[in-house]
């Protein structure tokens, strides 16, 4: 009898886990491959952000040994211990290069150089990374990667042409009960990174994309840049000099989000928005209908931050959970 | 590192030096925080004018109180559980404290307890704080009264000591704290930062007023305030007579010292943001050694100038005579014992700028703490709703302000109830085991510190590191936990010897703790449970470690 008033119970169609700004992290990236088999996800979406950030130059010396700088430590280590070196530099999402002295010295007079070599260990990983996850993933699994602001354009061609993993930048991609639409631009930031516009030209762009979506069917959004005044985009204040300012002895904390993302989540209302960019504001919260997600990140612990969303076949968001992995 | 000029997308090298690294100019590179910030949270998060709370609580409960060694001996449990939580910190670099430490290295029904435990007791801190807040409002309105030379605002104290007005006066503390709250995060943080500026303006004003005093003013001036000539002398005979017993014991000091360790609870806080600091274990490290000695010295220079001013002889006999025999000890003065410290200087200060600063010293330390309790309590709120242990729109955020609103009623209301029950009922029982679970809360910092190498070694980073090193630190890391756990259970233990001073072991206290502390176990398996039927999303997955091979 009491069954007949119950809400007939909805399936889960699509889920999805969700990871964002991993930040060159092979250790996140890892864990990244294996969430689809601990969390049964048909969908692997890494949001933006995926380029690391530094980069350890590691000395050769003469009698062959290597010499590296590892947390304000030297670490000195044979020839044969050179992969777990690489290793333990690129779990704090940094990329390790061997280079003789003159070499280094070279790359400190050049940030032209230094530009370069950045851009081809990133582009170089993003080929180990499509490489991992042909090995790695089960073929009914989908890998979706689109970039974010702090994400050069040279590893775009790597990651387009890959047959294992997507990269839906910029465009409305299908995933069965809904579409997803991908944008990794952001309104300008103090750092004048790669991908960076005005709110008004980041407000056209997004509608241009939502837009083109067909009518009556279900789109969420996958926008690097969380919305403004949420909580999921609150950032320490910085000064002139880039330095937080420091208020009552606690860093200021002030929204950075974007107004256009609200705007076009207020208006769209799809079922779920995905964001990242700020690392520190881990949270969940709804603009009306929607619910907005933002795992946050810890990419330099080792750590790989992510929600797990279901969406049901009539496209509406049935449950999620943020996860610490 | 990287340059603020440098072009777009363009890299900058670090400073010269064999192997430095390089920074590529990327957002957020500059969003850690250094020494100095991570000193700004410790010292924020301890009240410092509440010591002499502790200083008359501990003359009041034990004959014989001397605080050189609790202040000391306290300073030193900090010290290595500093060390501890500074391993745990560098195993899990992120903000949450214990409910994440536990839930990460022991289990996430350990980690629940901790969480939910610890919001709904800083809940009850924020009614209690609320409570010293009107408690003191007699003291302030006689300070007042006294700068501003009005009879009728230092006479007002007086028909303000009923429970009910207590309550009322607890109330609208936290309606206060409510308003305050309800403005940004960064208004807020500058609310808190310019009452923090006037409780240590009042502290140091405190140590100039009694360093250009000598004794015989002190009973000069006592004498002229209490209209009582021989006050001084007379509240010494009046506690010899009501059986006071002067003098310092070992023993004592001893008991002495967990009311000290509550006294510095706060200066490690900056592990609450670990996962904003620069190196986290290394300026939490220095951050949190620099605060503990900057309260060392503030602390034990203010007992020593006191004992030299006021005669510990005295301190012992008024806090003990005021409470022994309240009748007695105000017919010689109408000084509060509870100020202590601050009441001495209130009498002995010049001018009446120094008199208001310390009239109003403690009903501002408390209004700034609650503040920041109240911050740290939505947080916990929130991490729980993010676990999906509480409503979602728990963590909802306001559209106008961006402040928790919901989150920030839950706690106002539920602390309001608490400001009721304080005053009004006998609730003495039922909180009696408050002190416990802040000692408990430490013993859980020593455990997980002691458990980490044994039960989740690869959270610690031990790279570059040969085989036998990383076993040596790896035991390292288990001996100051150990360590850690052994001071934790000290505390404990002296808390549960002393019952009729830290809370007496009832049918209701302890069914009190057993209810905080089970919540949060309760609320997760069955929120487990409930979320497995219906939508076959299972909570645990959100401390899944996630296997990198």
């Amino acid at each position: 009898m009491l069954k007949s008033f119950r809400k007939p119970k909805k399936k889960r169609a699509l889920r999805i886990f969700f990871a964002t700004d991993v930040h060159g992290s092979d250790v996140c990236f890892r864990k990244f491959l294996a969430a689809a088999k601990v969390y049964e996800a048909d969908v692997l979406l890494l949001g933006g952000d995926f380029a690391g950030k530094g980069l350890v130059p590691v000395l050769r010396n003469d009698d062959g040994s290597l010499r590296a700088e590892l947390d304000g430590k030297e670490v000195t280590v044979p020839t044969e211990g050179w992969a777990q070196l690489a290793a333990d530099i690129n779990r704090r999402g940094f990329y390790a290069t061997q280079l003789h002295s003159g070499e280094l010295a070279e790359l400190r007079g050049d940030p032209g150089a230094l530009d370069r070599l950045f851009r081809s260990e990133i582009a170089a990983q993003a080929e180990r990374w499509c490489q991992l996850a042909a090995e790695r993933l089960d073929p009914a699994v989908r890998c979706i990667i689109t970039p974010g602001n702090d994400d050069p354009v040279d590893a775009d061609p790597v990651y387009a042409a890959d047959k294992r993993v997507e990269f839906p930048s910029g465009t409305v991609c299908d995933l069965g009960p809904v579409a997803m639409a991908s944008l990794g631009v952001v309104p300008y930031t103090p750092w004048h990174t790669e991908r960076e516009c005005s709110e008004e030209d980041l407000a056209k762009e997004i509608s241009s994309l939502v837009d083109s979506v067909p009518g009556g069917r279900t789109c969420i959004m996958n926008f690097h840049c969380p919305p403004y005044g949420t909580g999921l985009d609150d950032a320490p204040e910085l000064d002139a000099t880039l330095k937080p300012v420091i208020r009552g002895g606690r860093p200021s904390i002030v929204p950075v989000g974007s107004h256009a993302v609200r705007d076009a989540i207020k208006k769209y209302q799809p079922p779920v928005s995905l964001h990242g960019h700020i690392h520190e504001s881990r949270g969940v919260q709804r603009l009306g209908r929607t619910l907005c997600v933002n795992p946050g990140s810890d990419y330099s612990s080792g750590v790989l931050r992510g929600a797990v969303v279901d969406i049901a076949e009539d496209g509406t968001c049935l449950d999620f959970l943020l996860t610490t992995g | 590192m990287a340059s603020s000029d440098a072009a777009a997308g363009t890299a900058t090298a670090g400073d010269p030096g064999a192997g430095r690294l390089f920074i590529r100019q990327t957002s957020g590179l500059v969003r850690e925080l250094g020494i100095p910030a991570a000193i700004g949270i410790s010292l924020a998060s301890v009240a410092v004018v509440n010591t002499f709370i502790n200083f008359n609580a501990g003359l009041t409960d034990f004959a014989k109180a001397d605080m050189y060694l609790p202040l000391v001996a306290a300073a030193i449990i900090w010290l290595v559980a500093m060390y501890a939580y500074r391993h745990l910190l560098r195993a899990v670099p992120r903000a949450g404290g214990e409910y994440v430490y536990l839930s990460r290295i022991v289990s996430p029904v350990v980690g629940s307890m901790a969480g939910l435990g610890i919001a709904v007791v800083f809940t009850y801190v924020l009614s209690t704080n609320a409570h010293f807040a009107a408690q003191f409002t007699p003291f302030m309105l006689s300070g007042l009264g006294s700068a501003f030379h009005s009879t009728a605002i230092a006479n007002a104290g007086n028909h303000l000591g009923s429970n009910l007005s207590i309550a009322w006066l607890s109330v609208i503390v936290m309606l206060i704290v409510a308003a305050l709250s309800l403005f940004s995060v960064k208004i807020v943080a500058r609310i808190i930062f310019w009452l923090i500026v006037l409780q240590v303006v009042a502290f140091v004003a405190l140590i100039g007023v009694l360093a250009f005093h000598s004794h015989a003013d002190f009973v000069t001036v006592l004498g002229k305030y209490s209209n009582h000539p021989g006050a001084y002398n007379a509240i010494i005979a009046g506690g010899k007579a009501n059986g006071v017993v002067f003098g310092t014991a070992i023993a004592s000091a001893v008991a002495i010292i967990p009311f000290m360790v509550l006294n510095y609870n706060g200066v490690l806080y900056s592990y609450y943001v670990g996962g904003e600091l620069r190196r986290p274990g290394r300026t939490y490290l220095i951050a949190s050694a620099v605060s503990i000695g900057v309260l060392v010295v503030l602390w034990v220079g203010v007992w020593a100038i006191l004992r030299a001013r006021a005669g510990l002889t005295f301190m012992q006999a008024q806090a003990n005579l005021s409470v022994i025999n309240p009748t007695a000890y105000g017919k010689i003065t109408s000084l509060s014992s509870v100020a202590g410290g601050l009441g001495y200087g209130m009498i002995l200060s010049p001018d009446p700028i120094t008199k208001i600063l310390f009239a109003t010293a403690v009903p501002f330390a408390e209004i700034a703490v609650n503040l920041a309790f109240l911050t740290v309590t939505t947080r916990v709120l929130f991490a729980q709703a993010f676990d999906r242990l509480l409503p979602v729109s728990v963590a909802k955020i306001g559209e106008r302000n961006h402040a928790p609103n919901v989150a920030i009623g839950i706690v106002v209301v539920v602390g309001i109830g608490f400001c009721f029950l304080t005053s009004l009922v006998a609730l003495g029982n039922i909180v009696a085991l408050q002190s416990l679970f802040f000692a408990l809360i430490l013993l859980a910092g020593g455990v997980a510190a002691w458990l980490l190498p044994l039960r989740r070694a690869d959270l610690v980073d031990t790279s570059g590191m040969p085989e036998s090193a990383r076993t040596g630190f790896l035991r390292k890391i288990a001996w100051i936990g150990g360590a850690t756990t052994v001071l934790a259970l000290f505390t404990v233990f002296e808390l549960v010897t002393h019952p009729k001073v830290y809370g007496k072991f009832s049918w209701e206290s302890i069914l009190t703790l057993v209810i905080v502390l089970g919540a949060g176990p309760v609320i997760y398996v069955i929120a487990r449970s409930v979320r497995r039927q219906r939508d076959s999303l299972d909570l645990a997955m959100a401390m899944h470690e996630l296997p990198p091979e």
